[in-house]
């Protein structure tokens, strides 16, 4: 925007806003690991990485959200101290999240003065003209007098970014700001963040998408586990260099796994069709099949069906078309505990949300599904003393570091959280496994005691389905890579036969042919 | 440590499409000190939590005895004649005790349904609905011996207050309608309900009020003592508590209601029916309600009239169950307290001149202070190194 640009005094290309060594920790993780990013005036600066990589965390620090636990923050060489977004406001940095923060009953120009208002009464009229010479500007056609909530998302998108702009703000940052535009809505979004950059804004975009990192950014930072791998320019890289570094080619640790083969079919998916309950990652005719005594591995960025692969598989959603066999078994309308009998362990991406009661105690997660298993109870009262038994015995042989069974799950770290899990769920010799990224967030010892008792099991003649974006992971646990895009299996192959930079690349929505002309 | 990568903070509802960053903390938002900083306790020791609701029950005197003082009377005066009133004789201490006993079950009432996260703020109407239910019984099988009648008129109390909540909780799982909405709103249906059947069906002949005819001694509940009308429901009662205990933190559905209310996403991921458990415990919740009604016929009324109900007891229930923090046996405690506070407030207001309904704002303050207290309970004040 204009005002923006004439705002700004330093010319383009100084550094603008500044992370020294910006550390942040949540119970269990460090979301930011002395984190160093500078940031110039008037650049498209993305900040790439994989799901939980820490680039949303960094931008919530930039945008006042969070305070850094160690380290600062720079804004014009002078130091930064925010205590909430609307400090960063009044700084000049304004955040577009992937949720929006709009009214949803209230019209455009209303939704765009909230907030700004420091009179009395409201100013309607001024907001009018800057907003209608705004859209006229970028060729946006949104009426103002509209009502938020009946504008697609896109539209509503644009909103959500000029109400960051009337704030006078110099650095825009959009968090995943194309996950819910059309390929049209997306190129539509470069052109004019292109044309503001032109005029002097900086904008910071937070992106997995090489493409769009490569389309719209002129540097770009890399995260990985915390940790920035690297800024570099982008006209000095190509999309097979971000991928290695946002992948990482440097091995965890080497897995020990001997050859397997895959008997009989435990899944088989057969083009199944799911409406996404977010918006984001449905499926679009998904087919895969996992035999028992193998490790079938999906890769793909998150968002693009793989929650919704896992919760049709266990039962908690159901697809509108296809049909899942498990076992043998038509399970494609089962309730999940009816699927849970037929020997399904699951693994959910999000413990916290989605596998235990973090008021419960460590024995409780431990029986959590089980509870009406003979073990554990008889006539509806639970048998606490098998329950104890149980507990004890997992805790033990799952190495759960906990000071008793009956402490409140919240308390444990990350790493004994999904032990928890795994030990729950593998107490009862499953025939599939559905592990939906097992190890995001551990550390290396838990990570590789996952993936150490996943080879057990397959060992054991289970079948597994594991879904991951750390493709460090597939090349090592899988006896079978498949790839997923936008709701459907784009690619199956095997470890052995394909590499980490084709694998990337068919993540990233790259058809073969792309790969042929570079 | 180091190695660590972000995961998604505590209360991220869906962290898969996004990263840590979700779980922003209103509260810590609010206050920005420069050097001291609040934040989330992982977990609260519970003997912390009992500090904290003294602390503020010690807060409620106090802005009460403000309150007092505004109106003239010496704090001092005014709360020994409360407690005169309350418990400070036999006699008082009885009937605080025949007051206690619908408390003691509407306050379960609430008590479980919010364990499982389901806001039954409908006991009112199942209390209304269970006395419905007794006079149903009681006016149907009149042929039936005593001891058969007693458990059958029980029974058609509980199963008519379930039924009630049931209505509530099959709109909310079929159809997802607000159960705080269709509970509330199911207390003003069954009240023009009660109307109805007291001025046409059930009227008594002999009167002209809108109320039934006066049961039959043979179905009054037996009293405890001669001079104290403490009767057999104040029991029932205390077994109610010790029953809900027992299925709350000891049996199947007790422990997929507390799953639910702690967790819905992850009870249905692992196969836990949320639908099923939230028909059940509303079931139970309303049932609970509906003896409270049962006992309170049976055992002081006698007979149902535009009186039946007047105290709200339904209503004060919810108040004692929050109190409570939703714990049986801490229901029987505050319902005790609450039952004395109203015995109390009659003396009070005689011996002082301070309104009866002074026990209104207490119970009001002492609401918001213990929430606040549960509230505070899960921050801690940390200094943090400053920066820049």
């Amino acid at each position: 925007m204009a005002d923006a640009a004439e705002s700004g005094a330093a010319a383009p290309g100084e550094n603008i806003l500044v992370a020294e060594e910006v550390t942040k920790v949540f119970p269990g993780v460090v979301a930011n690991d002395a984190v160093n990013v500078e940031i110039r005036r008037a650049e498209i600066h993305c900040l790439l990485g994989e799901n939980g990589a820490g680039k949303t965390t960094l931008a919530d620090i930039l945008y006042g959200v969070y305070q850094p636990d160690d380290g600062r923050v720079l804004l014009e060489g002078k130091p930064l101290e925010l205590h909430s977004p609307r400090d960063a406001i009044e700084a000049g940095i304004g955040m577009v999240h992937q949720h929006f923060e709009l009214v949803p009953p209230m019209s455009v120009i209303e939704n765009v003065v909230i907030g700004t208002q420091a009179r009395q009464w409201l100013d309607l009229t001024e907001a009018r003209r800057r907003l209608e010479e705004f859209f006229a500007d970028y060729d946006v056609e949104i009426d103002p007098e509209a009502e938020v909530g009946r504008l697609s998302v896109g539209e509503q998108q644009w909103v959500e970014i000029f109400k960051t702009l009337y704030f006078g703000v110099e650095i825009l940052i959009l968090d995943e700001p194309t996950a819910v535009l059309t390929p049209q809505g997306i190129e539509e979004l470069f052109r004019i963040l292109r044309r503001m950059r032109d005029e002097g804004l900086t904008i910071i975009l937070i992106t997995h998408k090489l493409k769009e990192v490569m389309d719209l950014s002129d540097r770009v930072t890399v995260l990985r586990r915390g940790k920035v791998v690297g800024t570099v320019d982008t006209a000095d890289v190509d999309q097979r260099d971000l991928a290695r570094m946002m992948v990482g080619r440097d091995v965890l640790m080497q897995a020990d796994k001997a050859a397997s083969e895959a008997g009989e079919p435990v899944l088989e998916v057969d083009e199944i069709h799911l409406e996404s309950d977010t918006g984001r990652g449905s499926l679009e005719g998904l087919s895969i099949t996992v035999g028992s005594g193998e490790i079938v591995g999906v890769a793909g960025v998150s968002g693009n069906g793989q929650n919704a692969l896992f919760d049709a598989v266990v039962g908690v959603r159901h697809p509108a078309s296809g049909s899942i066999r498990i076992a043998g078994q038509d399970t494609t309308e089962s309730a999940p505990h009816r699927i849970a009998t037929l020997g399904v362990a699951s693994v959910p991406a999000d413990r916290i949300a989605q596998g235990l009661m973090m008021d419960f105690s460590v024995k409780e997660n431990l029986v959590l599904g089980n509870q009406r298993e003979r073990q554990f109870s008889r006539a509806g009262i639970l048998n606490r003393g098998q329950i104890d038994a149980f507990a004890a015995e997992s805790i033990d042989s799952f190495e759960i570091k906990t000071p008793s069974a009956s402490q409140i799950t919240r308390t444990l770290s990350g790493g004994n959280l999904q032990k928890i899990i795994m030990a729950r769920e593998l107490s009862g010799q499953p025939q599939l496994i559905v592990a939906h990224q097992p190890t995001r967030g551990l550390d290396i010892a838990a990570t590789e005691y996952v993936r150490r008792r996943l080879i057990q099991e397959r060992d054991r003649g289970a079948g597994v389905l594991l879904m991951s974006e750390d493709l460090d992971e597939i090349f090592q646990l899988s006896d079978r890579i498949a790839v997923i895009y936008d709701g459907r299996i784009v690619a199956v192959t095997e470890p052995d036969a394909t590499t980490l930079e084709q694998i990337g690349m068919h993540m990233a929505g790259a058809s073969d042919t792309d790969q042929g002309s570079q | 440590m180091s190695e660590q990568v972000a995961d998604a903070p505590q209360d991220s509802p869906r962290p898969d499409d996004h990263e840590a960053g979700a779980g922003r903390d209103p509260l810590s938002m609010l206050f920005q000190p420069g050097a001291w900083r609040l934040e989330r306790r992982l977990h609260t020791r519970p003997v912390y939590e009992l500090y904290a609701t003294l602390i503020a029950l010690a807060i409620t005197a106090v802005i009460i005895g403000l309150l007092v003082i505004i109106v003239g009377v010496s704090p001092l005066d005014a709360f020994a004649s409360l407690y005169e009133g309350a418990f400070g004789n036999r006699e008082s201490a009885l009937e605080t005790l025949v007051q206690a006993t619908p408390l003691i079950l509407t306050g379960l009432c609430a008590a479980i349904a919010f364990r499982a996260g389901v806001w039954n703020i409908g006991g009112q109407g199942q209390f209304i609905a269970g006395a419905i239910g007794t006079w149903w019984v009681y006016d149907t099988f009149p042929g039936l011996p005593a001891p058969v009648l007693f458990v059958a008129m029980f029974c058609g109390a509980a199963v008519f207050g379930a039924v009630w909540a049931t209505v509530a909780s099959v709109l909310l799982v079929r159809y997802g309608t607000n159960e705080i909405l269709t509970t509330v709103m199911l207390n003003f249906v069954i009240d023009s309900g009660l109307s109805w059947l007291l001025s046409g069906p059930w009227q008594a002949n002999d009167t002209p009020y809108s109320q039934t005819e006066r049961m039959v001694e043979s179905t009054f509940l037996p009293r405890f003592f001669d001079d104290s009308r403490l009767h057999l429901g104040f029991a029932l009662a205390l077994v109610m508590a010790a029953v809900i205990h027992f299925l709350v933190r000891r049996t199947t559905l007790g422990f997929e209601l507390r799953a639910i209310g702690v967790n819905k996403q992850a009870a249905s991921y692992k196969g836990v029916s949320v639908g099923a458990a939230i028909i059940a415990v509303m079931a139970i919740s309303g049932a609970l309600a509906g003896l409270a009604g049962a006992g309170e016929l049976l055992g002081l009324h006698h007979r149902i009239n535009f009186e039946f109900g007047g105290q709200a007891v339904g209503f004060t229930g919810i108040i004692v169950a929050l109190v409570a923090r939703l714990h049986p046996a801490g229901v029987i405690v505050v319902a005790i307290a609450f039952a004395g506070l109203l015995n109390g407030a009659t003396q009070m207001q005689v011996g002082t001149g301070i309104p009866a309904a002074l026990v209104d704002v207490i119970e009001g303050v002492a609401l918001v202070l213990v929430l606040l207290a549960a509230v505070a309970c899960r921050y801690r004040l940390r200094k943090i190194a400053h920066h820049g």
